[in-house]
């Protein structure tokens, strides 16, 4: 984890990280959620509309920015004070997901920093952006 | 920029931010009377602000303003450094 102070953030600051989008990653997210819908359960279903296998929970893809923020950039000192999320394209298991976030912006008055963060497949390809706020404590 | 120039800047700034669409902002506006308005979306008003003219406040600054008018008044003053 790291452990970035206000003092250390600076614009354009830049972190990425990859994690590899599994089964088991899937199972615990619908238990969680409760989100049961077939596109992401049942791949005969996700595949007769139109998909080539199950399509990965939107907001489980989403979750990476918590770990984004929480772990990297700032890191321990984080806390997310809001997001908005773009959805570009559906993730599947077996991607190996690129999440990463730069610095945009920093409020001095009250330490927080915004970030830019996207999440790309194996192809290079968007599949989600965020625009992150986050307060950074002592 | 005059007063009534950062004013009316100020009036989609506030709705956007508070999710407002209908509010009529007014020097009197404050935390107690404008509906939404809590300290996370206080920051929220105080990025989009500084984004919004280029400059940048310091916490002593904005600890003082009892007010959308004060704030008019503080914007004033550091845009025209």
């Amino acid at each position: 984890m790291n452990d970035y102070r206000w003092e250390d953030l600076s614009l354009g600051m830049r972190v990425q990280f990859e994690v590899p989008l599994t089964e088991d990653m899937m199972t615990v997210f619908a238990a969680i959620s409760g989100d049961l819908n077939p596109l992401h359960l049942d791949e005969a279903y996700a595949r007769q509309n139109g998909f080539p296998g199950r399509v990965a929970f939107g907001m489980l893809t989403s979750s990476l920015y918590s770990r984004l923020v929480g772990m990297y950039l700032p890191g321990k000192r984080a806390l997310l004070q809001g997001i908005d999320v773009e959805f570009k394209r559906p993730a599947h298991i077996g991607d190996v997901l690129t999440v990463s976030g730069e610095v945009t912006y920093l409020n001095e008055a009250y330490r927080r920093v915004e970030l830019k963060g996207q999440i790309v497949n194996p192809a290079g390809k968007l599949i989600s952006t965020a625009k992150i706020r986050v307060g950074v404590h002592e | 920029m005059n007063a009534a120039a950062i004013m009316a800047e100020l009036q989609p700034i506030f709705s956007d931010v508070l999710d407002l669409p209908g509010l009529q902002l007014t020097p009197q506006s404050n935390a107690t009377n404008v509906e939404g308005w809590d300290s996370l979306a206080h920051v929220n008003l105080v990025v989009a602000i500084e984004k919004r003219f280029g400059i940048k406040f310091a916490l002593g600054e904005l600890r003082d303003l009892k007010n959308v008018g004060e704030m008019v008044d503080l914007i004033q003053k550091k845009t025209e450094r």
